[in-house]
């Protein structure tokens, strides 16, 4: 069985979740892992 | 990677990777500048903690440096408090964003707000006590203070991909193609640590935001999952407000395009939001801009009272779709008295700056 490809994103504020919540209606077989430094995601600072 | 929680660093294989690392403050290379107080406000993080800081030790005195979105924000925020604010600006009007006519109203309201405000002085250094500052000083005075806040611009987090041998562009970020491709297969780059495309000066420009950052996302993420999309850039547009004065901008300032070479018109009125004797009718100024010859529309700046500053979004949308004044000047805007002159104020600015190219 293949594995998932697998997509990293390093930042999870306004353009890391975006592009994880897009590529995630594009593709079902992928995993994503995001890194984020701080406390919150997607705060749109 | 390294985990923040225990230290402990390890590996994670990659097929695609996102470089979504943001902004961070620029912070002043002065003496004292890593005084405990002296704080940046970048993150949902920073807001709560100084939040926190005006709630628990009831600060006194505030100095903000920098008379940009975050000096005038928190102005606002501080002068709401019922703090004592001072505000330090290198430039000759607040608002650097604006031209220097438009920033002076600004500079006005905040003043009829309390706000001592300081231009054209430079910040030489913080002095403490115990670690803790005290007062900010500047080539011109002391100012004591208990509480600092710095404004002073944010620079793109580009360090880790420019180790793994990323292209930088000018500004220092990220460059990215128009589907948020870096350049190496696989890796792509989106938000504010990357640069974007300006389509009024034709050019990459470095102008983080937040709506940008999640458009590029967005792009980005179908780009990255076998789609197709293209950001076709910005224009420039931001908007603040203190207490009522709304504060817009898109496009090139006079500055700006000064600074470009472009031979321009222009045109500064002053008007009001709703007809002149419908109840709460506040003053506001426009600036428009357009390049002599072709008529092109260049760039608009708006400082006025509630209703003012959303009006940019009619000159946003000409700018995106490369209007010419001449055209933009008999738009078919929505009027009633309570919410514009028969002429709205920009088409008023339009038809003077038509005479001008």
């Amino acid at each position: 069985m293949a594995t998932k490809d697998r997509l990293i994103i390093v930042g999870g504020d306004a353009a890391g979740m975006s592009a994880a919540a897009q590529a995630l209606r594009m593709r079902d077989d992928l995993e994503i892992i995001a890194f984020e430094r701080g406390q919150h995601t997607s705060y749109s600072a | 990677m390294r985990r923040l929680e225990d230290g402990a660093t390890y590996r994670e294989p990659v097929d695609q990777l996102v470089y979504a690392t943001g902004a961070g403050p620029r912070w002043l290379e002065v003496p004292g500048a890593r005084s405990r107080g002296i704080y940046g406000v970048a993150t949902l993080a920073d807001g709560l903690l100084l939040r926190q800081i005006v709630e628990d030790e009831r600060p006194q005195r505030a100095v903000i440096v920098g008379g940009g979105y975050i000096g005038i924000e928190m102005a606002e925020a501080f002068v709401a408090r019922g703090l004592d604010v001072s505000l330090v600006e290198l430039g000759s009007e607040v608002m650097g964003t604006l031209d220097a006519d438009m920033g002076a109203l600004v500079s006005a309201a905040l003043r009829e707000a309390g706000v001592k405000v300081y231009l054209e002085e430079r910040v030489t250094g913080f002095h403490a006590d115990g670690g803790q500052v005290r007062a900010v000083e500047t080539d011109r005075r002391t100012l004591p203070a208990d509480l600092v806040v710095l404004g002073v611009g944010v620079q793109p987090r580009s360090e880790l991909a420019a180790e793994a041998g990323l292209p930088l562009g000018e500004s220092g970020a990220v460059r990215i193609d128009d589907r948020m491709r870096t350049g190496i297969p696989g890796v792509w780059a989106a938000g504010d640590c990357a640069e974007t495309f300006h389509l009024v000066s034709r050019r990459p420009a470095y102008i983080p935001l937040g709506t940008t950052a999640n458009k590029q996302g967005r792009i980005c993420g179908i780009n990255l999952g076998g789609g197709y999309a293209r950001f076709p850039g910005v224009v420039g547009t931001a908007i603040t407000k203190f207490n009522q004065t709304e504060v817009a901008r898109t496009g090139l300032s006079e500055r700006e395009a000064q600074a470009l070479g472009f031979e321009y018109g222009v045109a500064r009125i002053e008007d009001r939001t709703r007809a002149r004797y419908y109840p709460d009718s506040a003053l506001m100024v426009v600036k428009l801009l357009a390049e002599k010859g072709s008529g092109r529309l260049l760039g608009a700046q708006i400082v006025g009272g509630p209703g003012a500053g959303k009006r940019i979004d009619v000159v946003a949308a000409a700018l995106h779709a490369g209007m010419r004044v001449d055209e933009f000047m008999y738009l078919d805007l929505a009027y009633a008295p309570p919410f514009s002159p028969v002429w709205d104020p920009l088409l008023i600015a339009a038809r003077k700056a038509a005479e001008q190219v």
